[in-house]
C-alpha cells in the first residue's frame, strides 16, 4: 500500500533531519568556507595557496607515514595478541582486560605519559638506558626529528593496538570449527592451518580493521599534540594538528577548512573500499 | 559601644565613602550575572587576587554577579573564539597583547573609548602611551590594559658566587662566557634553557633576537627583515649556544613553566624571565628561596651596546565581548579591575607591575622593590610585538624553522632564509 510506504517516511524523517543538522551542516560550512578567498587570491585561492604550502605538504607526508607504519604495526600487533587471546588459555577473561586496558587511556593523556617517559632529564626510559650502560649521557628523543615520529608511532601503536585487535578477534571467533578440524584430519600443521584456513576466513575482518583504524590515525591529534606538539620544527606535524593551528592559533579560518575538506576527501576515499564491501554484503 | 546593626551601617558607610573617594563607578542595575574569563584564574597565587577583587566588586556592585570562568593559557583562544564566533563567551576577558588585532579585526571586542570617556575624558592619560598602543586601532580603545612587564635575565645569585661570578653579562660575548662557567652536566647543571615551545616563545626568544639589534619585521610590517645581518648574528648566536652544551637536553620541548622548573630545582643558574618569575619560581621550590637568590638584571646585548628596544613587552588587557548583553555591567567590572588600588594590590600579591604610570612611578613598594626597579626601567626599552593579524603565523614559522635549526635538520643559514621565505610568503609579499 502507497499510505503505508510513506509511513515509514515519515518515522526516518525527524532522524533525517537530526543527522543533517549534526553532520550535514558543519560540514556543507565548512567546504562553503573553505572556497573563500586567502590574502589577495579569489574564489578558491586556498586550495591552491595549500598546494604551494611546505608546510602543509609535509604535515601531508607526516600523516601517510604515520598512517602506514601504525596501522600495520596495529594490524600486526593487533593479530597476535588476538590469536593469544582465542586459544584455551587459563584465565582468558583476566587477560583480555589487561589487552585492553591501553585502549582506555585517552589520547592526550597517552601522549602526556610518553611525554613524560622521554623527557631527557627526568625520564624513565634515559634512566633504565644509562642504568644498563647503554647510553653516557641523557638522550633527547623527541628533540631528534627521526626518533620522535618513530616515538609518537610506538606510542600510537601501544595505545591503539587493540582496536583493530577486538575485530579481529570477533573475526577468529566466528571462523567454523569445522574448518579447523578438517583441516587437521587431513595433516595440515599450524603454519598451514593458519594461512589456509584462518587468513583467508579473516580477510575481510582484517580489510574492515584497515580501514576503520586508518581512518582514525588520519585524524589523530591529542596523541601527537600532547606527546610533541608536531616538533621538533614540523617533523611530526600531522594533517589534524596542521588543521588546528590555522584555526585556532592563526585565526585563518578558510584556510583551516580547505584544509580539512582536502583531509575528510582522502579519509573518504580510504572509506571506499569499507563501503563497498559493506553495501555488497548487503546485496 | 557598637551594636551589630551599627557595625553594618558604620561598614556600609565605609564602603560608600571608599567607593567615591576611588572613583570608583557602581553599577545600580537589576540583578544581572556577567562572566569573566581569564587564564590567571587557573592559577592559584593570580587567581586568589582576582577572586579577591571580584568579591569587592561584587560587594560596590550589589546588582552584579560576577561568574569567574577560569581557562588555560594554552586553551584559551580556543575556547574564547569559538564561543564568541557562535555568539557566546565571557562577557568580559583577559588576552596578552599578541592576538589582540586578530580579536578587534574580526570584531569580537566592543570599543571601550564612549565607555571610558563617558566616566572620564581624560581615563586613558594615565596609561603608559606604549600600552595603549596594541588596544587601540584608528583611534578606538578596545582593551584596557592591566599589567605591562618588560623581559629580562633572571638570575640565581648562589649559583653565579659558585662560579665565581660577581655580576651578570652585559654582552652576548661575557654571557657565553658565564654559560660556560656555570656548566657542570657532571653534577646536572647547565647555564641557562631558553622556551622553544609554543607557550611563553614569544616573549623570550625574541627578545634575544631584539637585544641583538633586530627585528622580525620592517618599520611598517609589510615586509620580513629576517635577512638582516643583525638578526643572521643573533640567529646563529642562539643555534651556536644551544648546540654547545650549556642547556639541557630537551630544549626544544621547553615551554615557560619548564624553563621555570628548571631554574626552581637548580638545573639552570639563569633565563630569561620577568616580575612574575620570582613568585612563581619560589613557590615551585620554597628550598630555594627564590626572593633572596634570585635577581633579575637587563639583558645582555650585542657588545654591550645601548640598544634600544632590546627587550620584548607582556601586557594583560581587559576586554568586553562584542555579544555581551550586560556592557554597562561588564565595563564597571573592567574599570574597576585596573583601577589604581587593584593594580597595588596585584604587585603585592604577585609582582606584577601597572600599565598605570602613576602606580609603577610612586607606589612605595614597587619603587623599594630590587626587581620592580629594574623591570620598570626595561619598559622604557622594551617593544611589543608586531601587531598585525598575521603575526602568530609568522612566529610559528619563525619558531618551527629555528627548532629545524638547533636539532640539525637545517643549517643555520637555510633556516633562516626559508623563515624570511616564510614570512614574506604570510604577508602576500
Amino acid at each position: 500500500m502507497i499510505g503505508e510506504r510513506w509511513t515509514a517516511y515519515w518515522f526516518v524523517l525527524p532522524g533525517t533531519f537530526l543527522l543533517l543538522a549534526i553532520l550535514g551542516f558543519p560540514a556543507i560550512a565548512s567546504i562553503v568556507d573553505s572556497f573563500g578567498s586567502v590574502g589577495s587570491g579569489g574564489f578558491g585561492s586556498a586550495y591552491l595557496a595549500l598546494l604551494s604550502d611546505q608546510r602543509f605538504l609535509t604535515a601531508s607526508f607526516n600523516t601517510a607515514l604515520f598512517v602506514v607504519c601504525v596501522v600495520t604495526l596495529h594490524i600486526i600487533l593487533g593479530l597476535a595478541v588476538a590469536l593469544l587471546l582465542n586459544a584455551d588459555i587459563p584465565f582468558k577473561w583476566f587477560f583480555r582486560v589487561v589487552a585492553l586496558l591501553p585502549w582506555t587511556v585517552p589520547d592526550v593523556i597517552g601522549g602526556l605519559i610518553f611525554r613524560f617517559m622521554l623527557d631527557p632529564l627526568s625520564g624513565g626510559v634515559n634512566a633504565i638506558a644509562f642504568r644498563l650502560q647503554l647510553m653516557q649521557g641523557p638522550y633527547d628523543w623527541l628533540g631528534d626529528p627521526g626518533w620522535a615520529m618513530f616515538s609518537v608511532i610506538m606510542a600510537e601503536t601501544w595505545r591503539g593496538y587493540p582496536y583493530p585487535m577486538l575485530i579481529l578477534l570477533a573475526g577468529l571467533q566466528a571462523i567454523p570449527k569445522e574448518q579447523y578440524e578438517a583441516a587437521a584430519i587431513d595433516g595440515a600443521g599450524r603454519w598451514a592451518i593458519f594461512t589456509n584456513v584462518t587468513l583467508p576466513n579473516l580477510m575481510p575482518m582484517v580489510l574492515i580493521a584497515v580501514v576503520l583504524d586508518a581512518i582514525w590515525q588520519c585524524r589523530l591529534f591529542g596523541m601527537i599534540f600532547g606527546m610533541t606538539n608536531g616538533g621538533p620544527g614540523d617533523a611530526t606535524q600531522n594533517l589534524s594538528l596542521f588543521v588546528y593551528r590555522q584555526y585556532f592559533q592563526f585565526f585563518e579560518t578558510t584556510y583551516a577548512a580547505s584544509a580539512a575538506v582536502v583531509l575528510a576527501a582522502v579519509l573518504l576515499a580510504v572509506a571506499i573500499p569499507y563501503i563497498r564491501s559493506t553495501l555488497r554484503e548487503k546485496s | 559601644m557598637f551594636t551589630r546593626k551599627n557595625k553594618n551601617l558604620a561598614m556600609g558607610a565605609a564602603v560608600l565613602m571608599a567607593s567615591v573617594s576611588m572613583g570608583v563607578q557602581t553599577v545600580s542595575a537589576e540583578d544581572i550575572t556577567i562572566t569573566y574569563s581569564d587564564w590567571q584564574l587557573a592559577q592559584e597565587g593570580w587567581g586568589n587576587s582576582l577572586r579577591t577583587a571580584i568579591a569587592e566588586f561584587e560587594e560596590l556592585n550589589p546588582g552584579i554577579t560576577v561568574a569567574t570562568e577560569p581557562v588555560q593559557l594554552g586553551q584559551r583562544d580556543v575556547r574564547f573564539t569559538t564561543a564568541i564566533r557562535a555568539g557566546q563567551g565571557p562577557d568580559v576577558f583577559a588576552l596578552d597583547a599578541n592576538p589582540v588585532r586578530q580579536y578587534i579585526s574580526a570584531g569580537w571586542v566592543l570599543d571601550l573609548t564612549p565607555f571610558a570617556e563617558a566616566q572620564d575624558p581624560a581615563f586613558f592619560d594615565d596609561f603608559y602611551e606604549t600600552s595603549l598602543a596594541p588596544v587601540t586601532v584608528d583611534g578606538a580603545v578596545y582593551g584596557v590594559p592591566m599589567n605591562t612587564v618588560a623581559m629580562g635575565l633572571v638570575y640565581n645569585q648562589a649559583m653565579f658566587e659558585a662560579a665565581g661570578i660577581t655580576e651578570p653579562a652585559t654582552s652576548w660575548e661575557e654571557f657565553s662566557a658565564h654559560a660556560e662557567a656555570l656548566t657542570d652536566t657532571s653534577a646536572g647543571q647547565w647555564a641557562t634553557t631558553l622556551v622553544l615551545a609554543p607557550a611563553g616563545f614569544d616573549l623570550r626568544a625574541p627578545s634575544i633576537f631584539h637585544s641583538f639589534g633586530a627585528s622580525f619585521l620592517t618599520e611598517d610590517w609589510s615586509a620580513s627583515a629576517l635577512d638582516t645581518p643583525e638578526m643572521q648574528a643573533a640567529f646563529s648566536y642562539v643555534v651556536d649556544m644551544i648546540q654547545s652544551g650549556v642547556v639541557p637536553p630537551g630544549v626544544t620541548q621547553v615551554d615557560a613553566n619548564g624553563a621555570r622548573r628548571l631554574l626552581a630545582n637548580g638545573q639552570i643558574a639563569m633565563t630569561i624571565g620577568t616580575t612574575w618569575t620570582i613568585p612563581e619560581v619560589s613557590t615551585m621550590n620554597p628550598d630555594l628561596d627564590g626572593w633572596n637568590t634570585l635577581r633579575i638584571a637587563p639583558l645582555p646585548t650585542d657588545g654591550g651596546q645601548e640598544i634600544s628596544p632590546h627587550t620584548t613587552l607582556y601586557q594583560k588587557s581587559i576586554f568586553i565581548n562584542a555579544n555581551t548583553e550586560h556592557p554597562e555591567a561588564s565595563w564597571a567590572l573592567v574599570d574597576f579591575l585596573t583601577q589604581r588600588a587593584q593594580m597595588e594590590r596585584w604587585f603585592d600579591d604577585n609582582n606584577m607591575l601597572s600599565s598605570r604610570r602613576s602606580v609603577n612611578e610612586s607606589y612605595g613598594p614597587i619603587q623599594e622593590s630590587p626587581f620592580a626597579s629594574v623591570v620598570s626601567e626595561e619598559i622604557q626599552h622594551g617593544t611589543f610585538l608586531p601587531l598585525i593579524p598575521e603575526w602568530p603565523r609568522i612566529l610559528d614559522s619563525f619558531r618551527q624553522n629555528l627548532q629545524d635549526a638547533v636539532t640539525g635538520t637545517k643549517t643555520a643559514e637555510q633556516a633562516l632564509a626559508d623563515a624570511h621565505a616564510e614570512t614574506n610568503e604570510i604577508l602576500g609579499n
